[in-house]
């Protein structure tokens, strides 16, 4: 079998042309030698699909730098905030409320979870939470795959609004 | 125009999201494709997967899929047996032949049972239905594939006709046969159901999923949870055994006080696995009972009162 840096280098172009689709932009080159890097430490490792497990590598490169973008953006929002007085607040009272605001989400996450229906949840958290995946879980239920991929959307368009929700409360 | 396009792309980003996290996702040249097709998708899926990094947090980690999941059927379930093994001591068999009326009119009856008592009862088309003791069971005389179980257990063991399937109503939850053997416990507002021979389908007008044999399902407050069986443990109750895979106390307790008809108080937040042989004797029973439970048992006035064992005995 192929180790994971023959098939690094058989795929050069297309993973670069993924990671300039994926909006790296000017520096999807610099990103794929990062790839290269984490590949060449990990080439004895056994991968049973050494080409998709490259795909994931490179998304997983691009959602880190998307949310440290993003943190960083947020970082410095709340620095203004801060500054205007916003987040003039002790810590412990902090605390206190981020465990009741916690307590508060996780009740209303179950209430959304119970409204879409017994099977829809267990879908979702067959997949999401427990990360296996849409044909095993058709399989293990007995319903189409069709179903399940509609269930998941089912959940997660209310998951994503539900997050939207608490976020802007 | 332009909101149309973006709740088009705003759909399409969420789809590839939900692809893309399955772990057996292969198709990045198709998604390739999408991300070059509108400089937006990039973006639009990013904020996705961002908030999809956010659900586990929001979503209370309890495992509702425990055990292995049945992708072989190991050996074929063994033989039912009919009867106590220890003798006929509560065989207060009951055989009701009905006969199938020509109107469509329900004509509902009820099939109570005394805690302890057990019913056998033979519908017209076959099928057969053993009643545990402390159990309501609804039936109609002119349908006799309706039945519905109010509380308590009951074993179904049912004859097949695709064209008019067997149907057992629980509570808002309906269960049908696909050529079964099965059994039904409702306590409180917890339901379970094991299968022991062929399938039943779970809600068939709506959630539709199918249990074949060696397949558990609970149902209660906090949603539902599918568990594989022996499916010669199912409906172990006939046989005068009580068989569990990390059950809570407060099941096993329960099935106990139906099938001994007795009062049991208290049931200590442990959970249990294993096997135990019901005796016609409380006393007899728990002395062997209690200690593979955890549990010391006390009788009272008030019932057997359980508590549980403190600390390993030395």
């Amino acid at each position: 079998m192929a180790g994971l840096a023959d098939v690094f280098l058989a795929h050069r172009t297309a993973l670069l042309r993924f990671l300039r689709a994926r909006g790296a932009g000017t520096e999807a080159e610099d990103l794929v030698q990062d790839l290269w890097l984490k590949v060449e430490g990990r080439d004895g490792e056994d991968v049973a699909d050494p080409l998709s497990y490259l795909y994931r590598m490179a998304n997983n490169l691009m959602l880190d730098r998307y949310r440290s973008i993003t943190r960083r953006e947020r970082r410095e929002q709340d620095w203004v905030d801060a500054g205007s007085g916003v987040m003039a607040e002790a810590a412990d009272d902090r605390l206190a409320d981020e465990r009741m605001i916690a307590a508060q989400q996780l009740e209303a996450a179950r209430a959304v979870l119970r409204d879409l229906g017994p099977r829809v949840e267990l879908v979702f958290r067959r997949f999401r939470i427990e990360g296996v995946g849409q044909r095993t879980i058709a399989r293990e239920l007995g319903i189409s795959l069709a179903t399940v991929e509609k269930d998941l959307q089912k959940a997660y368009r209310a998951m994503i609004a539900l997050r939207q929700r608490l976020d802007t409360e | 125009m332009n909101g149309a396009r973006t709740m088009i792309e705003q759909e399409e980003a969420l789809d590839w999201t939900i692809r893309t996290r399955d772990p057996d996702f292969r198709d990045w040249d198709a998604f390739t494709r999408w991300l070059e097709a509108a400089p937006g998708h990039a973006a639009a899926y990013d904020a996705l997967m961002l908030a999809d990094a956010d659900l586990p947090a929001l979503v209370p980690a309890e495992p509702l899929f425990a055990g292995t999941p049945a992708n072989d059927r190991g050996a074929p379930a063994s033989r039912w047996r009919w009867r106590w093994i220890g003798g006929g001591a509560i065989a207060a068999a009951l055989v009701a032949a009905l006969s199938i009326g020509m109107t469509n009119r329900a004509d509902i009856y009820t099939v109570d049972t005394r805690p302890g008592e057990v019913r056998v009862i033979a519908l017209d088309d076959g099928t057969r239905i053993e009643i545990n003791g402390g159990s309501r069971l609804r039936l109609d005389h002119n349908d006799p594939r309706f039945a519905a179980l109010d509380s308590g257990e009951a074993s179904f063991t049912v004859t097949h006709d695709a064209s008019d399937p067997f149907r057992v109503t629980v509570g808002d939850t309906v269960f049908e046969d696909a050529g079964t053997i099965f059994n039904i416990v409702r306590a409180g507002d917890a339901t379970r159901i094991g299968v022991a021979e062929g399938e039943v389908i779970y809600n068939p007008d709506s959630d539709a999923i199918s249990l074949p044999a060696g397949r558990a399902l609970r149902e209660d407050g906090r949603g539902l949870t599918i568990v594989s069986v022996a499916p010669e443990s199912v409906a172990s109750w006939r046989q005068g055994r009580l068989a569990y895979d990390n059950a809570p106390l407060a099941d096993v307790t329960g099935d106990i006080a139906r099938s001994l008809g007795i009062r049991i108080v208290g049931a200590p937040p442990l959970r249990f696995t294993g096997t135990i042989l019901l005796d016609r004797d409380p006393q007899r029973f728990f002395a062997r009972a209690a200690p593979l439970l955890g549990v010391t048992a006390r009788h009272t006035r008030d019932g057997w009162i359980l508590k549980e064992r403190d600390g390993p005995q030395s």
